[in-house]
């Protein structure tokens, strides 16, 4: 290094990131040192530049209120599961000086702005939930398209069907005509919101899908189709499942299969 | 003299400011910004904060107060870019090596840059499109360290909790990053002379 102040120093010194010996040391240097000091003045422009230059998006107007509504609409479902709500003994106790009848008027306003704030929040809660459960399922999509190898390899769906006895706490069925040029790739075990999922993977062409399989809940997270990250995500539910499947092929394509894993659900168990 | 002591004590604020969305607004205009610069696309960006956030949000009884939380929610945006499409389709494309010699120096990088006066330096660091254009051709492990540490101000050992990776790696990055701006802009300068001459 010719005696010089090795980059990685340099770099730790404009950021302040040097121990007080190694700051003493280097100072000493750059004391003597032209070149460095140089470099170390270059660097210190370049940083403050990139810090004035980084700051480059700005966020669009109204995403702020966006990302508060989303949160507060969490919190809500959240506080609507949790049922230890107690009541408001300060409101009560001024209503009541305010006598009988200003009281039932002001509780039925109330009462009424309540409902239809919750049920606002409850619809934004389930937007929020379905749009959560979509990011996992593309996130989850996109992770196994990284992998090489799925969990379960084969195209029989006896065997992939069986392999995931006692490790997931429902059955389904796997249809064995499938749509042309489509076929069965394997299978892993997943976790969706948590709870264990089946993941099928198909390939229609080229191209492949995820097919999700979870145990029926009694939360309604029907997602229909949508569009997301350039995926397109297909669910339906059973009595006993519910399932999205998810793939950037041909929507048209994609229904088609979904519509045959669906009718074998209907088939026998 | 203690005038109502009652009511002051009950103006005392109710607990540190530790709440989900105390910690989290603030931080926003940064996260829509790195958002921005990693995904190249404001729906993207949007997309990425948005998701980020929910998970955040759903994560939040796990985040232990008191510690880092611009650090933890950094982490879990960057988590959540690194398995979008434009995350997985950018480490597939960049080969990064973060060895350093066994004095702590980043290999190969002496003697990569020349020695300019500081003058050259002044002129050409002035432009500043040219940073621009420089940080856009930054790969983008090599980006978010140096926006991390200069846009961001965060310390090293912020970064590496941020990236999960060691504090070496988080300075060998910054080095290489800063160094290969550096190339970039002498590499424009250049072209700007041949092009004027």
């Amino acid at each position: 290094m010719n005696g010089h102040l090795s980059a990685v120093t340099l770099n730790a010194l404009i950021d302040g990131q040097l121990a007080a010996e190694e700051l003493r040391v280097a100072k000493e240097h750059l004391d003597r040192c032209p070149s460095c000091t140089s470099d170390a003045l270059e660097y210190a422009l370049l940083k403050n530049t990139v810090a004035r230059n980084g700051q480059r998006h700005t966020m669009p107007a109204g995403f702020e209120a966006k990302i508060r509504s989303q949160i507060s609409a969490h919190q809500a479902a959240a506080a609507s599961s949790d049922k230890s709500a107690g009541p408001r003994t300060g409101t009560q106790r001024n209503m009541a000086l305010a006598g009988w009848a200003a009281a039932a008027a002001l509780l039925l306003s109330v009462g009424g702005a309540v409902v239809v704030e919750q049920r606002a929040r409850l619809a934004d809660a389930t937007a929020m939930q379905t749009a959560s459960l979509a990011a996992e399922v593309v996130d989850q999509h996109v992770a196994t398209l990284a992998n090489s190898q799925p969990q379960v390899v084969s195209s029989d769906r006896h065997t992939v069907k069986p392999w995931f006895q006692g490790k997931i706490p429902f059955s389904f069925n796997l249809p064995e005509p499938l749509p042309q040029d489509t076929k069965l790739d394997g299978a892993n075990l997943a976790y969706l919101y948590g709870h264990p999922a089946a993941q099928l993977l198909y390939s229609i062409g080229r191209h492949r899908v995820s097919v999700f399989l979870t145990e029926r809940t009694n939360s309604t997270q029907t997602m229909k189709t949508q569009e997301r990250a350039g995926y397109h995500l297909v669910s339906f539910s059973t009595a006993d499942l519910d399932a999205v499947a998810i793939s950037d092929v041909d929507p048209a394509r994609l229904a088609e299969l979904v519509r045959s894993i669906e009718q074998a659900q209907n088939g026998s168990h | 003299m203690t005038l109502l002591p009652w009511k002051r004590a009950e103006r005392q604020p109710e607990a540190s400011p530790s709440t989900f969305e105390d910690l989290a607004l603030p931080l926003l205009p940064a996260l829509y910004n790195v958002a921005g610069w990693l995904t190249r696309n404001s729906g993207d960006a949007e997309d990425l904060v948005q998701e980020a956030v929910l998970k955040a949000l759903k994560g939040f009884a796990g985040f232990e107060q008191g510690t880092n939380f611009k650090a933890w929610i950094f982490r879990i945006l960057r988590n959540t870019y690194l398995t979008s499409r434009s995350g997985l389709a950018a480490r597939r494309t960049v080969a990064l090596e973060d060895e350093l010699d066994e004095r702590g120096e980043v290999l190969y990088l002496e003697g990569a840059i020349d020695r300019q006066t500081p003058e050259l330096n002044l002129l050409r660091l002035a432009d500043q499109e040219a940073v621009m254009q420089a940080m856009e051709k930054l790969p983008p492990p090599l980006l978010e360290v140096v926006l991390l540490c200069d846009v961001e101000e965060m310390k090293y050992k912020e970064i590496a909790s941020v990236l999960e990776v060691p504090i070496g790696t988080v300075m060998s990055r910054i080095a290489r990053a800063r160094a290969q701006l550096r190339r970039s802009l002498e590499e424009g300068q250049r072209q700007s002379k041949g092009r004027n001459a």
